[in-house]
């Protein structure tokens, strides 16, 4: 039970790293807090509901194409905004607010659109009998999202740390201003981290159907909260950590519901506020201001 | 169709609200009902029209909807108060699934529509805050599918149960099924909210009593959505039952999980088959329900002699026709608190609160619609209505109800361990 | 007029509103769910105007202080309004548990508050605490229930919560508060005693919403721990306040009057648009109003208190 426990705990908390990336990078690059994030990755889940029984398509291109789309919305998304809350005075905080007007707006839209009805794909698109794994029986659907997650993190992995523009993400990411300084586009760098935020959060999104039983209207809320307790679990602002938050928050959400079911809401947040009181700036933070 | 409900002085009461002190404009126009025969009757209720009880409470308050428009057509409902038939008018708001929300709703419905009948939301969560401010306002809350137990106290006279048993009661029939099946090993999978949690511990007790004490007996958090993990920890309890007792998402993702996990157990029950049946088949599909067990409701169980109201196969000829949209327990709900209310109407002697409740405690027990018997004890609580179990067999024609215990409802027996 | 005559106005004109609207439009929970808010949002002012944390679980304050109430009634017997202040007390001692978090800044303050707050509620409904808080079956208070009654009591507390906000504007209190705000070393080299200031602030947003939290119990009545600990609740009363405009007293005011009474407006005249509109028009106007409302009267030149 122990190995089981752990092992599902490592697939379904590379979801939870993948949403949570999204969130992180938008954050870390914007210094804005997208409170939409979820309702994002809703609309993951519906478009490849909606691809599968219309189109016939394969989740996995439907995550393809809708993380492209989602890029492309989102770089195209930036400039209409983020230059306008960041003239006011404190734009990470009046963010907030933006963004929650957004995630209501998302989320009417989705009730409009597709009805408030769980809505759920065939679970054995991925291959009907369980995959063995370390001698126990998963899903298929677990180990080809816990698979399809990973490659996904390496790819932004790759982004951030061997390329040319990851590499300016960064420098934007440690230092708004000096990256401005210094002559780099922060707005395009920004929007583009945008663009790549809510194509996580799409790609995370089609996937979701497959470990949360199904999508409706509703999911957002909850999702942003998980990403964001995902983030600050590893710190924010450090892509790393929050692969970290996500494998801590799977693992530790599967033990509990292996051996102390009731209180399996609990762990997650004790966890995360025992984090933050022992290392504060999150399990591989760098250290924050503190005064 | 939808009925027109958009009375203007609203708008601008609520608008008031921004200016605060001008709110004094716009009140005063309220039409509180006359001596002489109110020109229509008000029958106000909540719907949700987005958030966790949508998918509930819409199909309620669709089969409401549609029972006024049958009365409608009819030239309104006969009101023995006045002796004539007069036309029904349902006003309703969206509380989104928000009880704070629900409750200003509630109170807006009392206080300024002036409703003449108040119909609560679906559900104990939305239901549970109309509960003291009917009592508040003397106004008798017909409570459609609010099933929990601390609804209904003998000092309050201002709540009528149209559907449901409350929920505590619910598992009679299945523990009864599994200690007549002789089921020893049994596994018990629960919400922790009232309604679940009742109904667990209902379960529970009933089979201890019975000499059986089951392997696997624990609640997860409402917001559950993942069931792999929890499905295999209860396979290693190696119960020959389970019962994952659960609200419609949940049943749904747990029903994908075990799908999906390679595990098989000889008996599988679940709520909510039973009264959202097309709903969990388009997600689950019918291999995944098959062989499962239900609390079977109407339109699983067909009550076609009735005395009161259309049949089950006329309602959902009628419904389809008018709506296009399938009948589920729901709609059905919703329609017979229609019903209840109509006929109220017909026997009350005025429209006072207190003449209306006691119309419904003399017709108690007389009724007899598509949703079964109509019986409320003292306290308001259905006590007509009974849930027996039910197995989903499938056939060359899709899946079959089969109603399995008790032996006076049983139409036929069940296929146990499941192939 | 000097200023703290014209804030002595504000405080009276709002409470003799919310004693004469319900007497004109008898939706009395309507203007009991605004009070509720109106204090609300000045308890995350208090904190967040005058400290820069931004409490995303505020509403555990909320429902520690609707179960502090509760229970305080059904276990220990009290009259309702002591059982409200049993609420207030309750939600302090988890402040004082709760006062490390102030050690951490920024978004990892309001995460952590969020988290702390979702740990009190499954908590409080955890079946294994049926005994004592009855767990996932809710709260019942028949026996005390007196809407007019706690009414009135939730007028009396949104006019302590006014007065304090008034009090730190006028004060040295919270003109080193701010200072902390905006420079926290400079103000402890200036000899401040900055954890102190900052947790008394901190407790004093956890009281009153502590206070609120109580009355909304003993106003409802009927309700399951969902109700009293719904995320929603703290969203709404951050969104309405930066909405307004943080660290004066109208800023919030202004906040829930318009965002609250859009609310209302749109929920009972268009229910099938409500969510969208309601987002499109917060969308909006932070786009075209990002200081918060209150800057609109600042730039023509009005005192926002």
């Amino acid at each position: 039970m122990l190995v089981y426990a752990l092992t599902a705990g490592v697939l379904f908390g590379l979801f939870y790293s993948l949403v949570g990336l999204g969130l992180n990078l938008v954050f870390g690059v914007l210094r804005m807090v997208n409170l939409a994030h979820g309702q994002f990755v809703m609309l993951g889940g519906f478009a490849a509901y909606l691809a599968y029984v219309r189109l016939g398509w394969h989740p996995l291109v439907t995550m393809v194409v809708a993380a492209a789309l989602f890029l492309g919305i989102g770089y195209l998304l930036y400039p209409l905004f983020a230059p306008r809350l960041a003239a006011s005075t404190d734009p990470e905080m009046i963010s907030l607010v933006f963004f929650f007007g957004v995630a209501e707006m998302i989320q009417a839209l989705a009730v409009i659109g597709f009805g408030n009805n769980q809505r759920s794909i065939y679970a054995p698109v991925f291959g009907a009998a369980p995959v063995r794994l370390l001698g126990e029986r998963f899903p298929a659907a677990w180990v080809v999202s816990g698979g399809v997650s990973l490659l996904a993190l390496l790819a932004v992995y790759l982004y951030l740390y061997r390329s040319r523009l990851g590499y300016a993400t960064r420098a934007v990411m440690a230092s708004r201003e000096e990256a401005l300084v210094s002559g780099l586009s922060v707005g395009r760098i920004s929007a583009l981290a945008f663009g790549i935020g809510l194509a996580l959060a799409a790609a995370g999104g089609v996937l979701s159907p497959f470990l949360l039983g199904g999508v409706n209207p509703g999911v957002g809320v909850g999702l942003t909260m998980t990403a964001f307790a995902v983030v600050v679990l590893g710190s924010l602002g450090n892509p790393l950590g929050t692969v970290l938050g996500g494998l801590i928050y799977g693992v530790s959400l599967m033990l509990m519901q292996s051996y102390l079911s009731e209180w399996t809401n609990l762990l997650p947040y004790l966890l995360l506020l025992v984090v933050l009181l022992v290392r504060p700036s999150g399990l591989l933070g760098r250290g924050v201001r503190h005064a | 169709m939808r009925m027109r409900r958009l009375i203007g002085w609203r708008m601008a009461a609520g608008a008031a609200l921004l200016g605060m002190g001008a709110l004094v404009a716009g009140c005063g126009t309220s039409a509180a009902p006359t001596a002489k025969a109110p020109t229509q009757i008000t029958v106000g209720t909540l719907y949700a029209g987005s958030g966790a009880f949508a998918t509930s409470s819409l199909p309620e308050y669709q089969g409401l909807q549609f029972w006024a428009q049958q009365v409608n057509a009819k030239g309104g409902a006969f009101v023995k108060a006045y002796n004539k038939r007069i036309k029904v008018k349902i006003v309703a708001y969206n509380d989104q699934s928000s009880a704070t929300t629900a409750t200003t709703l509630y109170t807006q419905l009392i206080t300024q529509n002036k409703v003449n009948l108040l119909v609560a939301d679906f559900g104990s969560v939305l239901t549970s805050v109309a509960v003291p401010i009917a009592r508040e306002h003397k106004t008798v809350l017909f409570d459609i599918t609010g099933t929990g137990a601390s609804f209904f106290t003998p000092n309050n006279k201002y709540i009528v149960l149209t559907s449901l048993p409350t929920s505590g009661v619910w598992p009679e029939s299945l523990a009864g099924f599994l200690l007549h099946k002789g089921i020893k090993r049994v596994a018990i999978l629960y919400l922790t909210n009232d309604f679940d949690q009742s109904q667990a511990t209902t379960l529970a007790s009933r089979l201890k009593a019975g000499g059986v004490t089951p392997v696997y007996d624990h609640g997860v958090p409402t917001s559950t959505s993942s069931y792999n993990v929890l499905i295999h920890a209860m396979a290693q309890s190696k119960p020959d039952a389970v019962i994952e007792l659960g609200y419609p998402n949940n049943d749904i993702a747990f029903l994908q999980a075990l799908a999906s996990s390679g595990q098989h157990f000889n008996m599988v029950f679940t709520v909510f088959p039973g009264q959202l049946l097309s709903l969990l088949q388009k997600n689950v599909g019918a291999k995944g329900l098959a062989y499962t067990y239900t609390y079977p409701t109407p339109p699983l169980l067909a009550y076609n002699k009735v005395n009161y109201g259309l049949s089950l196969s006329q309602f959902t000829k009628a419904f389809q026709a008018q709506t296009h949209t399938g009948v589920n327990f729901l709609t059905i709900a919703g329609y017979n608190a229609g019903l209840v209310i109509q006929k109220t109407l017909d026997t009350a002697k005025s429209l006072r609160q207190s003449d209306l409740r006691q119309a419904v405690a003399g017709f108690s027990g007389k009724i007899f619609t598509l949703d079964g018997r109509f019986r409320i004890n003292s306290e308001g609580a259905q006590v007509g209505e009974t849930l027996p179990v039910g197995q989903l067999v499938p056939t060359t024609k899709g899946l079959q109800m089969v109603v399995v215990y008790p032996a006076k409802v049983k139409t036929g027996s069940s296929v146990y361990p499941a192939p | 007029m000097p200023r703290v005559w014209s804030g002595a106005a504000v405080l009276v004109v709002v409470l003799a509103l919310c004693l004469v609207l319900p007497q004109l439009y008898a939706n009395q929970f309507l203007f009991f769910d605004l009070m509720v808010y109106l204090a609300l949002a000045q308890g995350v002012n208090i904190l967040y105007g005058f400290t820069g944390y931004l409490p995303f679980g505020y509403v555990g304050f909320f429902g520690t202080g609707a179960y502090g109430m509760s229970l305080a009634v059904l276990k220990l017997h009290l009259p309702p309004v002591p059982a409200v202040l049993a609420g207030g007390v309750a939600a302090v001692v988890l402040g004082l548990v709760l006062a490390p978090l102030l050690r951490l800044s920024g978004a990892y303050f309001a995460i952590a508050s969020l988290a702390a707050s979702q740990a009190v509620y499954y908590v409080v409904a955890n079946p294994s605490l049926t005994g004592v808080t009855r767990g996932p079956y809710g709260i019942s208070l028949a026996r005390v229930y007196h809407p007019s009654q706690s009414y009135l009591v939730m007028v009396g507390v949104l006019g302590l919560t006014l007065a304090a906000v008034l009090y730190l504007r006028r004060s040295r209190r919270g003109m080193v508060l701010q200072a902390i705000r905006d420079d926290p070393q400079s103000a402890a080299m200036a000899g401040v005693n900055v954890v102190r200031e900052r947790v008394l602030a901190w407790l004093a947003s956890a009281l009153i919403a502590g206070l609120v939290g109580g009355v909304f119990a003993w106003q409802i009545s009927v309700f399951y721990p969902a109700t009293v600990f719904d995320l929603s609740t703290s969203i709404m009363a951050i969104v309405f306040t930066l909405f307004g405009g943080t660290g004066t007293l109208l800023g919030p005011v202004l906040g829930v009057t318009v965002l609250f009474g859009l609310y209302n407006v749109i929920g009972v005249s268009e229910p099938q648009y409500f969510q969208l509109i309601y987002g499109a028009l917060i969308v909006l106007l932070v786009l075209f109003l990002p200081g918060g409302a209150a800057s609109l009267l600042k730039r023509r030149g009005i005192d926002v208190l």
